[in-house]
C-alpha cells in the first residue's frame, strides 16, 4: 500500500473525530454563541467516567453509554448552572468562564483518578485489516470511528430538519426571542443542546482514547484541532464540522508524513489561515455581512 | 367581561421613563387600538404585557390571571400572542416551519394539520409559498404569516404592533378587514397598535391615545374620530 | 490636589510626570524589600513582563474589540530574538536588546495584524488559537538556530562594575521597571489619542466608523502592531528573567493566562493590566503556600493551585463581569452616589 495511501487513510480516521469534537463546538456555538473551550477537557472527563465503568463492569459498552450519558448530564448541568450567566454579556466573559472550567476539570479529574497514563480500551481490533492478501491502514476501530461518527451526524440531521423539537432548536438559535413569543421554552433548549454536544464530545474522547492514551491532558491538542476544524467549516454549519474535520485529519496526517511531526500544527495553521484568507467566514457561511 | 385588565403599567429603559402608569381594559370580544405619536410607549405597551419586558410597577391580568413576571413562552400558552413590529419572520426557517413552530407548544398533531389548513385557506399566498424559505415573501405576506403564526398559537388575544407599517394601501385594508373578521368568526380579541390611525379606528371598538408614555385620551372609537383638536396635537394631521 | 495635577496639560507630559513619580516609588520600595527574598523579587519582575503584556492586550482585546488567543507566541518571538542575539553579542546592552526583540516582534505582528484584519470574532480566535499552538513548532523544526526542545539559553543580567553593590535580581526588575513604566506611560497617552478613538470606534462599529473616514483596516493593524511590541517587550524580559527560551516557556495556557488577567483585571482598562498581572503571579502562589498551611493528600494537593485558578476564572466572571478594575469603579461609584443622596435611576455604565 502507497505511502499517500496509508497516510489517507489514517487522516479520515483521525479527521472524524475532530469532527466529532468540532460537532460539539458548532452545537453550542449556533445554540449560545459561545464558543465552549472547555468542552476537549469536558470530554476527557467523561472518558474517566467510562474508563471507571468499564473497570467495574468489565465491559466496554457500559462505559460507552456511561460517557455519553455523562457528557448529556455535564454539558445540561454546565449550561444551566454557570453558563447561563454570561450568555447575555461581554463574548470574552464567556471565554474565560469555559477557560476556567477546562482548568478546574483538569484539576478534579486526577484529584480522583490520579494524573498517570492510562490506557483506554478500544471495542475492535486496531490491527490492521487484510482486505485479499494485502494490508491496507485501516483497523475494525477505524471503520467503527467512521461509521458512529456518521451515524451521529445523519441523527443529528434527522432531528434537526424532521422533528419539531429540531425545529424549536432551530428557531432558538436563529431567533430566540421571536421563538418565545411562539410559546417555545428556549431556555430548556439550550440546556439540551449543551448536552447532546457534549454527548458528540464525549464521543471524541472515547474514539480518541485508545490510540492517544487517557490522561488529564490528552484533550488539549484535539480542541484546538476540532477548534479550528469547526472554524474552517464555518462555525453554524454542522456539515462544516464533518469537512472540516476530515479536512483536519488529512492536512495533519500529509503534514506530518511528508514535513515532519513538528510542523503538523504550524502546518494546520498555514491552511486554516489560507482558508480564512479567503473565505472570512469559513467554507459554509451563512450570515451575511455588512459591507461598506 | 373583561378579558385583559392593565393596571397602572410603567416600564423605564435605563432611567427613561417609556410607560408611566397606563392603564386600559379589553372587553371580551372587542378591539381596542392603541394609538398615539412616535415615542409614545405604545409598542412598550404590548412588549411588556407580552413579557418582553419587566415593567418597573403595575401589573398586567389576562382572564383573572397575573401575566406580570412571566416568561413570554408561558404567557402564549395562557392565550396571549404578541405579533410584533415587522412581523418577526424567521427568515431562515420556511413559511411552513415558521407556522408550524408556533403550534409546536401544544402538542397535538392533529390539531395541527386542521390549523395549518385553516391559515392556508385565510391566506393563499401563503399555501403557494409553503416551502419557500420566509424571506422570500413580500411585505403584505409577510404580515400574513406573522397573522397566521397568532393564528396558529390557537391565541385567544392578538396583541398587533403596527400590522400596516411599510404596507401599500389596498394591504392594509385587507389586514385590517382579516382582523375585523377573525374578531367575528373566532371569537378573538385584539390590541392594535398603529401609526395609521384612521385605518385603526375604522376597525376598532375602544380607543387609547398614548403620549410621552401616559394616556392622554380614552374613547370609544366612534368618538374618537370626531375630536379635531386631539388629532391635530398628538396625531399630527 | 490629585485633582489639581489631574488637571495639568499637556497630557503626556502629566502622565510622564506621574510615570516618574511611579517609578521612584517602585523604585525606591525595590530596595527597601527584603533583598534575601529573591524569589519575591523574580516574582515582581514576572508581574512587570505580564503587566506590558497585558497592556498591549488591553489595547488590543479591550479597546479594539480583537481577540487574540496567540500572544503568547509573539512573548516567544521576543524572547527568542532577545536569545539569538545574545548568543553573538553577549555583552550588549540589555537596552538594546529590549529594543531589538521589541521591534522584530512588531515587525512580526505587521504580517499578523494584516492576515486577522480580515477577520472577525471565533475566527479571529481560532486563527490566533492556532498561531498559539502552532509557533513554538517552528522552533523545533529549526533547532540549530533556536536550539531545538531545549531552547537557547539566556545569560544572566548583572549590574555594571559601577552599581556592583545591586543583587542581580534586584537589578533585573529595575531593568524590568523602567520599560515597564515607559509602556505604560506611552500607551496612556495613546488611548487618549486620535488613535485610541479610533480603536474604539472601530471596535463598537466598523460600518459607521468606514461611513465616519476612519480606516478601519489600517487602524485593526495599527492596534495588533502595538500590542505586538508590547508582547515582544515582555518576552525579552521573560528570556532574561528565566535565562531561557524555549518552545515550552509558551503554551497555550500563557496566552490564556494573559487573556484572563485582562479580563479578571478590568477589560479596556489599563489599570487593569496591572491588577491582572498581579492576579495571574501572585494568586497561583498564595493558593500553593495555603497548601502547605492545610494537610491535604497528595494527589489533591499537587492539583489543588490549578483547580482553585480555575474557580477563580468563574467566580470572576459570575461574580464581576467588568473585572476587578470594573469592580472597584463600581464601587466608588456607589460610593459617591450615597454621598449625593440622590434617587437617581441605576446607571451603572460599562467601564
Amino acid at each position: 500500500m502507497s505511502y499517500f495511501f496509508v497516510l489517507t487513510l489514517t487522516g479520515i480516521a483521525a479527521g472524524m473525530i475532530y469532527a466529532a469534537l468540532a460537532l460539539a463546538l458548532v452545537l453550542i456555538w449556533r445554540a449560545t454563541r459561545i464558543v465552549n473551550f472547555a468542552q476537549g477537557a469536558m470530554a476527557m472527563a467523561t472518558t474517566y467516567v467510562a474508563l471507571a465503568v468499564i473497570q467495574a463492569t468489565g465491559n466496554y459498552w457500559f462505559g460507552f453509554i456511561a460517557a455519553l450519558a455523562a457528557g448529556l448530564i455535564m454539558g445540561a448541568i454546565a449550561e444551566r448552572g454557570i453558563v447561563r450567566w454570561v450568555e447575555n454579556g461581554p463574548p470574552l466573559n464567556a471565554v474565560i468562564l469555559t477557560l476556567g472550567l477546562l482548568l478546574i476539570l483538569e484539576a478534579v479529574v486526577p484529584m480522583i483518578w490520579g494524573a498517570q497514563i492510562r490506557s483506554f480500551p478500544a471495542p475492535f481490533s486496531i490491527a490492521s485489516m487484510e482486505v485479499g492478501g494485502t494490508f491496507i491502514a485501516l483497523s475494525p476501530f477505524n471503520v467503527f470511528t467512521i461509521a458512529v461518527v456518521l451515524l451521529v451526524m445523519v441523527a443529528l440531521l434527522v432531528l434537526f430538519r424532521f422533528t419539531g423539537l429540531g425545529l424549536s432548536m432551530r428557531a432558538s438559535a436563529f431567533a430566540p426571542e421571536i421563538a418565545r413569543l411562539l410559546g417555545v421554552r428556549v431556555g430548556r433548549l439550550l440546556t439540551f443542546g449543551w448536552g447532546i454536544a457534549s454527548v458528540a464530545g464525549a464521543l471524541a474522547g472515547l474514539l480518541v482514547a485508545p490510540t492517544l492514551l487517557l490522561y488529564p491532558n490528552n484533550m488539549d491538542a484535539i480542541l484546538v484541532y476540532g477548534f479550528t476544524a469547526a472554524v474552517l467549516g464555518g462555525l453554524d454549519s454542522p456539515i462544516g464540522a464533518l469537512v472540516g474535520g476530515l479536512s483536519m485529519g488529512l492536512a495533519l496526517s500529509f503534514i506530518g508524513g511528508y514535513l515532519g511531526p513538528d510542523l503538523e500544527t504550524a502546518g494546520a495553521l498555514v491552511i486554516l489561515i489560507a482558508i480564512l484568507m479567503v473565505r472570512p467566514h469559513g467554507l459554509f457561511m451563512r450570515t451575511a455581512e455588512r459591507r461598506v | 367581561m373583561v378579558m385583559l385588565e392593565v393596571d397602572g403599567l410603567s416600564v423605564s429603559y435605563g432611567g427613561v421613563a417609556a410607560l408611566d402608569g397606563v392603564s386600559l381594559h379589553i372587553p371580551n370580544n372587542g378591539i381596542t387600538a392603541v394609538l398615539g405619536p412616535n415615542g409614545a410607549g405604545k409598542s412598550t405597551l404590548l412588549r411588556a404585557i407580552a413579557g418582553l419586558v419587566r415593567p418597573r410597577a403595575g401589573r398586567v391580568l389576562y382572564g383573572g390571571r397575573l401575566l406580570t413576571g412571566m416568561a413570554p413562552e408561558e404567557i402564549v400558552r395562557a392565550g396571549v400572542s404578541l405579533v410584533p413590529e415587522g412581523g418577526g419572520i424567521i427568515r431562515e426557517l420556511t413559511v411552513e416551519e415558521n407556522l408550524r413552530l408556533a403550534h409546536l407548544w401544544r402538542r397535538d398533531r392533529d390539531d395541527l394539520r386542521k390549523a395549518l389548513s385553516e391559515v392556508m385557506e385565510l391566506f393563499p399566498p401563503l399555501a403557494a409559498r409553503r416551502h419557500l424559505p420566509a424571506n422570500s415573501l413580500s411585505g403584505g405576506e409577510r404580515q400574513m404569516l406573522a397573522v397566521g403564526r397568532a393564528l396558529m398559537s390557537r391565541a385567544e388575544l392578538l396583541l398587533l404592533d403596527e400590522p400596516s407599517l411599510g404596507l401599500a394601501p389596498k394591504l392594509v385594508s385587507l389586514i385590517m378587514r382579516t382582523v375585523r373578521d377573525l374578531r367575528g368568526e373566532r371569537g378573538l380579541s385584539v390590541l392594535l397598535v398603529e401609526q395609521n390611525a384612521r385605518s385603526a379606528l375604522s376597525i376598532a371598538d375602544e380607543a387609547l391615545l398614548l403620549s410621552s408614555g401616559r394616556t392622554v385620551a380614552s374613547r370609544r372609537a366612534g368618538e374618537l374620530a370626531h375630536e379635531e383638536e386631539l388629532w391635530h396635537a398628538y396625531l399630527g394631521y | 490636589m490629585l485633582n489639581r495635577l489631574w488637571a495639568v496639560r499637556p497630557t503626556l507630559l502629566r502622565n510622564g510626570a506621574l510615570g516618574l513619580v511611579f517609578g521612584v516609588v517602585a523604585a525606591i520600595a525595590l530596595q527597601v524589600i527584603d533583598p534575601f527574598n529573591p524569589f519575591l523579587v523574580y516574582q515582581l519582575s514576572s508581574v512587570m513582563y505580564f503587566a506590558i503584556a497585558a497592556a498591549g492586550l488591553t489595547v488590543l482585546t479591550g479597546l479594539n474589540g480583537q481577540l487574540s488567543l496567540g500572544h503568547g507566541a509573539l512573548m516567544g518571538i521576543g524572547a527568542y530574538t532577545t536569545a539569538v542575539v545574545l548568543k553573538s553579542h553577549t555583552d550588549l546592552n540589555p537596552g538594546w536588546v529590549m529594543m531589538a526583540s521589541t521591534l522584530v516582534t512588531a515587525v512580526a505582528s505587521i504580517i499578523v495584524g494584516a492576515a486577522a484584519a480580515r477577520l472577525r470574532g471565533p475566527y479571529l480566535a481560532g486563527a490566533t488559537l492556532g498561531m498559539a499552538i502552532g509557533l513554538p513548532g517552528v522552533a523545533v523544526r529549526f533547532s540549530n538556530v533556536f536550539g531545538g526542545d531545549a531552547g537557547t539559553t539566556v545569560p544572566s543580567l548583572t549590574p555594571p562594575d559601577a552599581l556592583s553593590t545591586i543583587a542581580p535580581e534586584v537589578w533585573l526588575a529595575w531593568v524590568g521597571l523602567i520599560p515597564a513604566v515607559i509602556t505604560f506611560v506611552l500607551l496612556t497617552n495613546l488611548v487618549r489619542t486620535r488613535y485610541g478613538r479610533d480603536f474604539r470606534a472601530v471596535r463598537e462599529d466598523e460600518v459607521a466608523s468606514a461611513l465616519y473616514g476612519i480606516r478601519v483596516a489600517r487602524t485593526q493593524v495599527l492596534a495588533f502592531v502595538l500590542s505586538g511590541a508590547c508582547a515582544g517587550l515582555a518576552g525579552s524580559l521573560l528570556a532574561y528573567t528565566s535565562n531561557l527560551a524555549a518552545p515550552g516557556s509558551f503554551p497555550l495556557t500563557l496566552s490564556l493566562l494573559l487573556l484572563a488577567a485582562i479580563v479578571i483585571g478590568g477589560l479596556g482598562t489599563l489599570p487593569g493590566a496591572v491588577w491582572g498581572a498581579l492576579v495571574i503571579v501572585f494568586v497561583p502562589d498564595w493558593i500553593g503556600s495555603l497548601n502547605d498551611a492545610v494537610h491535604l493528600p497528595s494527589a489533591v494537593r499537587d492539583q489543588l493551585p490549578l483547580a482553585l485558578f480555575g474557580a477563580v476564572f468563574v467566580v470572576a466572571m459570575l461574580a464581576f463581569p467588568h473585572g476587578i478594575n470594573g469592580g472597584l469603579v463600581r464601587l466608588w461609584r456607589l460610593r459617591s452616589r450615597r454621598r449625593r443622596s440622590s434617587v437617581s435611576e441605576e446607571a451603572v455604565g460599562s467601564v
